[in-house]
């Protein structure tokens, strides 16, 4: 009368359908990885450009970077992608999906990378800038050789951390009907109406990119402690 | 000791619960838990919307209001996107699914669906200044038409326009008018009476129907097909509400005109 719970999960679990589907989600799998590499090269560059402000010394771009920053990072991801989706157009400005998607995740990881940076920067040891404005060093070629480069080597692991978070956000491109890896879970559901086959595979496939990053991680970890020593 | 006593009355209890569940039939439950519990779209004018009090109204919410009362249990209703309203209906959040869902075989394989309570068609809608006149300019290669998610309209509009790009919404039948109204789409294609409601909340004359109809849909309510009390009882309600005219007064009122607009 009761049945064993897992056997009668894996029975009805299937894997037919999932093999049906694997051209699909094998293009969406793609979609997700160039949509989440765009954004975040993007977000480096946001990022970096932000921070550069944020702790330079001209008061006014320094109060729009923050004013940048702040706003990110005081709504949901979500608000911002339908503002950029929907709002914008409604304002006159119209753009692709893919574009909307890629500038949303592009602003919106920008500003944490930004304070990622800023975190780095600020937690060398002020000797350091001692020791480099004394040895005749200007800004430029202080933050060139001497800041950067160890900033760097602390902000590797925290900026991998927010790239992992940025492939999780493009996941929420599926509500602006971009073909990802998220809506091909949606596209079998509405299909086949099998939620857990769909959603399954696309995780399995979130879990690869993950380990990927992850690898990437260890990888430049080691790399920069080899450096540093 | 207090461990032993504690499984042998969670013991006890999943045997009583698995005996009790056993046995009974939907409308048994129904009628035991004293709520009927409704998937019906977030977002769906005219059958299923939050009107302009903030309250959830439609065909589909007023037709289920007047089955519970006639079955003598409370309505609960759990509001999703088009494409969840099958996934709730079969992983039990939902007891009934009353929507503006078409029948269709693919669909009867894995729910049950009422008699149709109403018939319908897919049709096109364009921005009132689009160039699209007929739905031979529609075939143009290059458009791009605004479909829902796990709608008929979806097939449909692959079938008839197999060279338009499609961009598939999920949601409900507002986001393809958006869509359209905004320009990110240059055509939509849904059933006639989800367009006609969803427009009457936009300015008139700011878009068009195309008169042709893509295909022609009856409409029907579901259950999962082990509730076939459940389903041959909400058969015996529209028989009813047939004769009685409530069924032709709901849908006077909300799908044939626009008269709900002045309440809602």
């Amino acid at each position: 009368m009761v049945k064993e719970p897992i056997a009668d999960m894996l029975q009805t679990f299937n894997f037919r359908v999932i093999l049906e589907y694997l051209p699909l989600f094998l293009s969406c799998f793609w979609a997700t990885i160039w949509l989440s590499a765009a954004g975040l090269l993007g977000s480096l560059a946001i990022g970096t450009l932000a921070c550069g402000l944020r702790i330079g010394r001209s008061r006014l771009l320094a109060g729009a970077a923050y004013a940048y920053i702040e706003s990110i990072r005081s709504t949901p991801l979500l608000v911002q992608l339908f503002f950029f989706y929907f709002g914008l157009p409604s304002l006159g400005l119209r753009m692709s999906e893919a574009t909307t998607g890629i500038i949303a995740l592009t602003l919106n990881s920008g500003a944490y990378m930004a304070e990622i940076l800023r975190a780095g920067i600020q937690s060398i040891p002020h000797g350091q800038v001692e020791a480099a404005v004394s040895s005749g060093l200007s800004y430029t070629q202080r933050m060139r050789h001497v800041i950067l480069p160890q900033a760097i080597g602390v902000t590797l692991p925290p900026m991998l951390g927010q790239a992992i978070v940025l492939v999780k956000d493009s996941a929420l491109l599926s509500l602006i009907s971009l073909p990802e890896l998220t809506r091909a879970g949606q596209i079998m559901t509405s299909e086949r109406f099998m939620p857990a086959e769909g959603f399954l595979t696309s995780a399995v496939f979130y879990l690869v990119i993950y380990y990927a990053l992850k690898a990437l991680t260890g990888w430049s970890q080691r790399r920069l402690i080899y450096l540093q020593a | 000791m207090a461990r032993k006593w504690f499984s042998l009355v969670m013991a006890v209890l999943m045997v009583a619960g698995v005996a009790i569940t056993a046995s009974a039939g939907t409308l048994e439950e129904i009628a035991q838990r004293g709520e009927l519990r409704v998937a019906c779209q977030t977002q769906g004018p005219p059958f299923s919307f939050i009107d302009k009090n903030g309250k959830r109204a439609g065909s589909s919410i007023e037709l289920c209001e007047m089955l519970a009362k006639d079955m003598g249990v409370k309505v609960t209703f759990l509001d999703f996107d088009w494409d969840g309203l099958i996934p709730a209906l079969l992983s039990k959040k939902a007891d009934l699914l009353a929507a503006d869902m078409t029948p269709t075989v693919k669909r009867a394989m894995r729910i049950g669906f009422t008699r149709p309570f109403m018939y319908t068609g897919s049709v096109v809608f364009v921005k009132a200044d689009s160039p699209i006149k007929t739905v031979a300019d529609a075939k143009k290669a290059g458009l791009k038409v605004a479909v829902l998610l796990g709608a008929t309209g979806e097939i449909e509009a692959k079938k008839a326009f197999p060279q338009a790009e499609l961009k598939s919404y999920k949601g409900g039948g507002p986001l393809l008018l958006d869509a359209v109204m905004q320009g990110q789409a240059d055509f939509g294609v849904n059933d006639a009476s989800a367009v006609i409601g969803g427009l009457a909340n936009y300015p008139p004359n700011s878009m068009r129907v195309l008169p042709d109809l893509l295909s022609k849909e009856p409409l029907a309510f579901a259950a999962r097909w082990d509730s076939m009390d459940l389903l041959e009882l909400v058969n015996l309600f529209f028989h009813n509400a047939g004769l009685d005219g409530r069924l032709e007064q709901n849908l006077n009122y909300w799908v044939n005109t626009l008269d709900w607009k002045k309440d809602h």
